[in-house]
């Protein structure tokens, strides 16, 4: 069993690495979702993109 | 005092977004007034104790005809804030003090922030603030919300106001005042005195929205009315102009007494550029060639290679970084660490190959978003939608519905959000639908890929991207308003256009950093993943009844034998050596048979289809698929790297050319066509099924967007396989059918609502 | 009846009344065409609509059709 391990300890690490990255990565997604966050930057006020005439008549 | 709640209001355009920022940096909320669509911003004011301020939709007055007026003053009776900060554009003075004698009539107390002062005195007026003051009956603190100037006196004066009372200093005319004061005595003498007058004012407009709340007895409403009548007759004119009309004559006096304006007449500055920009016939040649300057320097041929975009000189260096360094210099490093085969394949073939292929366009995204942030803040996209007014109306669309196409170019989200300031119910559901054929952000990289793998960087590809999509917009404008569904009245076009000014650097740095920034995080979030999982999906499979990794299999000549592989590369249309151990994959089996749905496009064929179906979870994905999915050594003689992309790029332009028979240009244009015009990402999916509120109007948007997509690069792939003297004949009569049904749904005649608009 | 359509360029007219109703008519007096007010006509778009006009100190971009509910002299 050890040797297994120190042989692939490579593996391991760099697969503990990808699946964090995903488990953040993931939660952030979701944590936006929730949040109504849209995917322009976060949210309306952010948004410069209308020259100014949000709310225009 | 413990928590003061100020309301900020004021008139679109008058610096009110800049000020409530100011005031409250980063300590913002922003969510929905309840029930509506409209947005709401409620924040901490910074370095003060317990000061909250709430934004206001902008508005010019508070009527109940429109949602944001309505939100407004809903909120301003009902929650009764302590203090209403209103700010006004001192460059407009009177238009904007139209808002701010309705909102001294609700009692409550006030601070006016006069922004903008600073180009009042540049033009050379002069307005004599205390004395406006005085007459007002409330503080007046001159402020420049861009520069910060003013912004702490006027929170001061806001705290120190908080708690008092507000009586309203102008009256009107005699007739109306009696009116006036009858209808108080009869109506609202129980109300507290400082509200009174604003109940009566609005019982004498016969405001619908007070009628109803306050529920007043049938006799108590035929006495009011009688006491309205007479003030009409004597006036002639209906009560509601009555009272707009009264409140202008104040105004009228007020400037009189405080304003002093210079150059009455003259042209300003912004008269003169819009002489050109707006002229009847350079408009719209102007704006064309705005346009295709904006995506020439952003996309098109790169410097140094006969263009002058910047962006593609530095995305073939990026794409070179992204796409080749990193794969390959963390396929070394973890070959020298010793990892398993398939983790290395997972991390550099997989990860770093999609994700890389996405980054890689930064620099292109970057310059585009540079561009536009320019165009938007000097003010040029605003006289766009006045001069789009008049095509627009020709299909019964304002130009109103310009401006979600004009932020759509950024992300289609708020592009779809933007529609909210259409009026007309049908007009913007149409808005909805048709407002994400303009190529957003995250669809850049497909054109910047195609054009860059198939077409050598030509700089038409890029500006066409935009321009069919501005067209697909407009046809479709045009066919849908001729059915039943949407035909009605134009709606009506009423805006402002605020003066140039030179582009604030702060602001362009700022909206372009935004949308980059949120570019990248995608690319790390969504491709990221999206790449992980198709990479497995696309190195396992099961080869001749045994499953595992597929290019070990391959490898094993007794797994792929030889009448294997035959059988598998006829299936797959391929000769016997072009066949990839990806073939075999669990992705292929499952794409193949879907992608007959594209055959008649020109790109049938597993990897487009796979790379199309991602491109609904974020449309950056079409590419990060390509990058995992075509990270292959190519097999073929032209084993060599193309000169200005990767690897990748070149298994690409290979491959289109195989499915398509030879033409791989056309099939690679048909689907960027398609991907363009197709069904919006998921994000964008759900902005329209938010503003629609209604899962029968959202499907159908989302459905018109995918069968227009398949119609125009059906016509597209057909029709050039015609003029290249090859035609598919049954595809072509399918093509030529969907054609004429366009035209004559463009060109049928279009009827005529009689009446006049009234709402 | 001259209504502000019939207006040109560089015209500048005195707003007589307005006519029709409802929230069109509100709107483009909330946004200052009133009895008595003083209209430049500025500019008239590319394709003739909608017409530009400076009211009140500002520009103003009205629809002819709307325009045609405002009677000048």
């Amino acid at each position: 069993m050890l040797t297994w391990l120190q042989a692939n300890l490579v593996n391991i690490v760099i697969i503990a690495i990808i699946l964090l990255v995903c488990y953040f990565v993931i939660r952030g997604m979701i944590r936006d979702r929730k949040a109504g966050k849209s995917s322009c930057g976060g949210n309306c006020s952010g948004c410069s993109g209308c020259g100014g005439s949000c709310g225009t008549v | 005092m413990a928590g003061i709640r100020i309301a900020l209001a004021g008139n679109p355009n008058s610096g009110k977004t800049t000020l409530f920022n100011a005031l409250t940096g980063t300590q913002q909320f922003v969510g929905n007034w309840p029930g509506v669509t409209v947005e709401k911003k409620e924040g901490k004011v910074r370095g003060q104790k317990d000061v909250n301020v709430t934004d206001l939709p902008g508005i010019y007055s508070l009527s109940p005809y429109t949602l944001e007026e309505v939100v407004a003053r809903n909120y301003l009776i009902d929650e009764r804030p302590d203090v209403i900060l209103n700010i006004v554009d001192a460059t407009n003075l009177e238009r904007n003090l139209y808002l701010t004698t309705q909102l001294a009539e609700l009692g409550i107390p006030m601070v006016i922030a006069l922004n903008m002062m600073d180009l009042v005195r540049k033009n050379g007026d002069q307005i004599n603030t205390k004395e406006l003051s005085r007459q007002l009956g409330c503080p007046i603190v001159e402020i420049s919300a861009l520069k910060g100037d003013g912004v702490d006196e006027a929170v001061k004066a806001c705290v120190s106001v908080a708690g008092g009372k507000m009586m309203p200093q102008h009256s009107f005319s005699g007739a109306v005042d009696h009116a006036l004061a009858h209808i108080e005595e009869v109506a609202v003498h129980d109300l507290p005195e400082e509200r009174q007058r604003w109940y009566a004012i609005k019982l004498f407009e016969r405001d619908e929205k007070v009628l109803e709340k306050l529920n007043l007895s049938q006799s108590v409403r035929d006495h009011i009315e009688k006491d309205i009548q007479a003030a009409e007759k004597e006036l002639d004119d209906d009560a509601e102009s009555i009272i707009t009309n009264e409140r202008y004559v104040y105004i009228g006096g007020l400037m009189k007494g405080c304003y002093k304006k210079k150059n009455k007449g003259q042209m300003t500055a912004s008269d003169k550029i819009d002489r050109v920009v707006t002229n009847r016939w350079l408009a719209l040649p102007i704006f064309a060639l705005v346009m295709y300057l904006v995506y020439a320097l952003a996309m098109g041929a790169p410097i140094g290679d006969g263009g002058i975009s910047l962006g593609t000189f530095l995305t073939d260096w990026t794409n070179d970084v992204f796409g080749g360094w990193l794969t390959d210099g963390s396929r070394s490093v973890m070959e020298s660490l010793g990892a398993a085969e398939w983790l290395t394949g997972l991390v550099s073939d997989g990860i770093f190959a999609g994700v890389g292929a996405v980054l890689g366009f930064v620099p292109q995204m970057l310059v585009l978003f540079l561009l536009l942030c320019i165009l938007e803040d000097c003010g040029y996209m605003a006289r766009i939608a006045f001069i789009m007014d008049r095509i627009f109306r020709r299909f019964g669309l304002s130009g109103k519905s310009f401006i979600p196409m004009l932020v759509g170019t950024g992300c289609g989200v708020p592009g779809v959000m933007a529609s909210r300031t259409i009026e007309n119910e049908r007009d913007r559901r149409m808005t909805i639908m048709t407002t994400c054929f303009i190529p957003c952000g995250a669809k850049l990289p497909i054109i910047g890929l195609i054009a860059g793998a198939l077409f050598g960087g030509a700089t038409w590809v890029a500006t066409s991207a935009y321009f069919i999509g501005v067209a697909a917009i407009v046809i479709s404008g045009i066919m849908l308003k001729k059915t039943k569904m949407f035909a009605g009245d134009p709606a009506p076009f009423v805006m402002e256009l605020p003066a140039y000014h030179v582009p604030s650097v702060g602001n362009v740095l700022r909206g372009t950093w935004e949308r980059g920034w949120s570019f990248i995080k995608r690319a790390g979030t969504v491709i990221l993943i999206s790449s992980i999982v198709l990479w497995f999906l696309q190195g396992y499979g099961s080869v001749n009844g045994k499953f595992g990794n597929v290019e070990e299999l391959y490898e094993d000549e007794t797994v792929a034998t030889e009448e294997y592989k035959e059988a598998k590369a006829e299936q797959m249309g391929v000769p016997v050596e072009e066949l990839s151990p990806m073939d075999d994959s669990v992705l292929a089996d499952i794409a193949t048979p879907v992608s007959t749905i594209f055959k008649p496009l020109g790109f049938g064929s597993w990897r487009p289809t796979v790379a199309t179906v991602t491109g609904l979870i974020a449309k950056e994905n079409v590419v990060g698929t390509f990058g995992v999915l075509y990270n292959y050594e190519a097999e073929t003689e032209d084993d060599e790297l193309d000169e200005e992309g990767s690897q990748i790029w070149t298994n690409v332009e290979d491959d289109f050319n195989k499915i398509s028979g030879g033409y791989g240009k056309l099939a690679a244009f048909s689907f960027m066509l398609f991907n363009l015009l197709c069904a919006p990402c998921f994000a964008a999916m759900g902005a329209i099924k938010r503003e629609m509120n209604n899962a029968k109007w959202t499907w159908f948007a989302i459905g018109y967007m995918c069968v227009f997509a398949y119609a125009i690069a059906l016509i597209v792939w057909q029709l050039g396989r015609l003029f290249a003297g090859a035609p598919q004949i049954v595809g072509l009569i399918f093509a030529l059918a969907v054609l004429a049904f366009m035209l004559y749904m463009v060109f049928r005649p279009y009827k005529e609502a009689t009446k006049l608009a009234s709402r | 009846m001259k209504t502000l359509r019939d207006a040109k360029i560089g015209d500048t007219v005195k707003v007589v009344k307005l006519h029709g109703e409802g929230a069109v008519k509100r709107r483009i007096m909330d946004m200052g065409l009133t009895k008595g007010t003083e209209v430049f006509i500025r500019k008239v778009a590319p394709l003739g609509d909608p017409v530009e006009v400076n009211v009140r100190g500002y520009e103003l971009s009205i629809r002819k059709a709307d325009a045609e509910m405002v009677e000048v002299q």
